[in-house]
């Protein structure tokens, strides 16, 4: 579980990299249930939520969330784990995105990196309902 | 109350294709676990019948006047117990040959002169995962003569795990503690042994409160986090930890010691490569040679062990090897020579010349190539800004592929909460 040291240096990331303080706040820090809420803003000036799960960071990959449900290029809910759109199961109505794979996950992996991917991630989702293709054909499995 | 239940499944066949209506059978349950086997014909194991015997300090058995199958009359001289055995018959008690099962110190004065065992026996090592490594390495290390073990693993023997696993057939279904505490006092009758069989991410106050007067701890679990999470245990405690695992088939696998103050499994993983430094300075010795693959953050996770019992139990070896070393440094056992020779963080070893070994050269005249069954010693620097064990963290905060987003346009949005 996040712990106040790793908490500090993770705000203090956030603050480096000028994010305004109305477009986050963590939550539950030093209880059993700790996440963090973001704010992005993709190329076309749409505004998502993310809820980043830190009940089990940063040994594990966190649990990232869009806060609703977002619906695919044919008009189907993104709920469940699909490689070429890189989701995993939904919870809470929400879906989920699959952000890093096991094997390139480090504890070094910080917060703001994490959402740098989920920038990616929304970026690849509208030109997917865009275009049709697969997010699979703009996101590099790169880490 | 029953909670798990096996049923031979070859009996019911047998049962079937016969022509009985009715047959008693045997049902065996370890006492108190909840976990029963159920077959049609006696196992033919050790503890399969009770008896009762009656131990006596009466001068002679014809003054004693119960029904007990055995009497072990004990009577003590010049402070030595000495015991005589009498087993009912049809003519009343006859006197029996016996032999003893050894006392403490008879059962580690076999092993006298190698290692420190009166030492060893006061020595707590936890292990935490109970498969095929953790198995093998708890027996092992109760072979050797350590007396205290705690155990965590939260899995039950199953049938997927049985080919590479210590324990048997006769224990599916049994909590991995339960089995491995039996395997413990089997070849250890006088040791110590705390069980938890719980998932230690999410129990860790447990690991760190065992941990506070443990000597050493084996990490023999299947996934980094857990790795993660030993290892911030050990650098806050300021103990050694041995971590092992096969990769993927166990065409190979590696060993990794912490010693408090140097490198951590974080710094491990996080090197991606090992330094090509590093193993230039190995390889003079051994040839020429890069370093495998496997090492590099893709593979780090490859964890997956499908390889044979016999792949593994080369790194199992190992683990325990260095682990007795940790536990007699300083003391003086007929191991302490192994001290300047087990002086790497991390060992390689290869079983077979595939995937990332597939360009090592054959064992056979090989003069000074790398090849398959022959380990190899790493050192892995430590990295300064390691999320696990440093004071000063520095943690990943680079863009992906170039790209760093925009965030200053974000001061209008209202954030759902
Ligand atoms: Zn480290």
């Amino acid at each position: 579980m996040i712990d106040q040291q790793r908490y500090q240096l993770e705000k203090g990331v956030l603050c480096q990299e000028h994010f305004p303080e109305n477009a986050y706040r963590f939550v539950g820090i030093g209880t059993p249930e700790p996440y963090l809420r973001i704010a992005a803003k993709s190329n076309s000036g749409k505004v998502y939520t993310l809820h980043i799960d830190l009940k089990e960071f940063p040994e594990q990959i966190p649990e990232v969330y869009i806060t609703k449900m977002l619906k695919d290029y044919h008009g189907n809910n993104m709920d469940h784990p699909s490689a070429s759109l890189h989701t995993l199961s939904s919870k809470n109505g929400w879906t989920r995105i699959c952000h890093y794979g096991t094997n390139a996950w480090t504890p070094m992996v910080s917060l703001y990196r994490i959402y740098v991917k989920c920038r990616l991630w929304i970026e690849a989702y509208e030109a997917h309902l865009a275009t049709g293709n697969n997010l699979d054909y703009y996101l590099i499995h790169a880490h | 109350m029953a909670d798990i239940i096996y049923i031979n499944h070859q009996d019911v066949i047998n049962f079937a294709a016969s022509t009985v209506e009715e047959l008693d059978a045997y049902a065996y349950e370890w006492e108190g676990e909840g976990v029963v086997h159920i077959h049609l014909h006696p196992l033919k194991h050790s503890f399969g019948d009770l008896s009762k015997v009656s131990f006596s300090r009466a001068s002679s058995v014809s003054t004693y006047e119960g029904d007990s199958r055995f009497v072990v009359l004990v009577a003590t001289k010049e402070n030595i117990a000495s015991a005589t055995l009498f087993e009912r018959t049809s003519d009343g008690y006859s006197e029996k040959d016996y032999v003893y099962i050894p006392s403490q110190e008879d059962l580690y004065s076999r092993n006298e002169g190698l290692l420190e065992l009166d030492i060893l026996s006061k020595k707590k090592v936890i292990i935490v995962g109970l498969g095929s490594f953790g198995s093998q390495i708890a027996i092992e290390l109760a072979k050797a003569g350590v007396g205290v073990f705690s155990l965590f693993d939260f899995d039950r023997v199953e049938l997927h795990n049985l080919s590479r696993h210590t324990c048997n057939a006769n224990e599916l279904g049994r909590l991995k503690t339960d089995a491995i505490e039996d395997a413990i006092l089997g070849k250890n009758p006088y040791a110590t042994v705390k069980k938890y069989p719980v998932n230690i991410n999410e129990h860790l106050y447990l690991l760190e409160k065992e941990l506070k007067n443990a000597d050493l701890m084996i990490c023999a679990t299947d996934n980094n986090a857990s790795r993660y999470n030993i290892s911030k245990a050990l650098v806050r405690h300021k103990k050694i930890g041995i971590f092992g695992r096969a990769i993927t088939r166990a065409e190979g696998g590696d060993v990794f010691r912490y010693r408090p103050g140097g490198p951590c499994y974080g710094c491990l993983i996080g090197a991606d490569f090992l330094p090509p430094e590093e193993i230039t300075n190995v390889e003079s010795a051994r040839g020429d040679g890069r370093i495998p693959a496997y090492v590099s953050a893709e593979d780090a996770n490859a964890i997956v062990q499908v390889g044979l019992s016999s792949d593994i139990q080369p790194i199992c070896n190992l683990m325990v090897k260095i682990s007795l070393l940790e536990l007699s440094r300083g003391l003086n056992s007929g191991i302490n020579s192994l001290e300047d020779d087990l002086v790497y963080d991390c060992y390689i070893w290869a079983n077979r010349r595939e995937k990332n070994y597939k360009e090592w050269h054959p064992f056979f005249q090989a003069g000074k190539n790398r090849t398959v069954i022959r380990w190899y010693g790493v050192n892995v620097p430590r990295n300064e800004g390691c999320a696990i064990c440093s004071h000063n963290v520095e943690l990943d905060v680079s863009g992906v592929g170039g790209f760093k987003p925009q965030v200053d346009d974000l001061g209008d949005v209202t954030l759902e909460l």
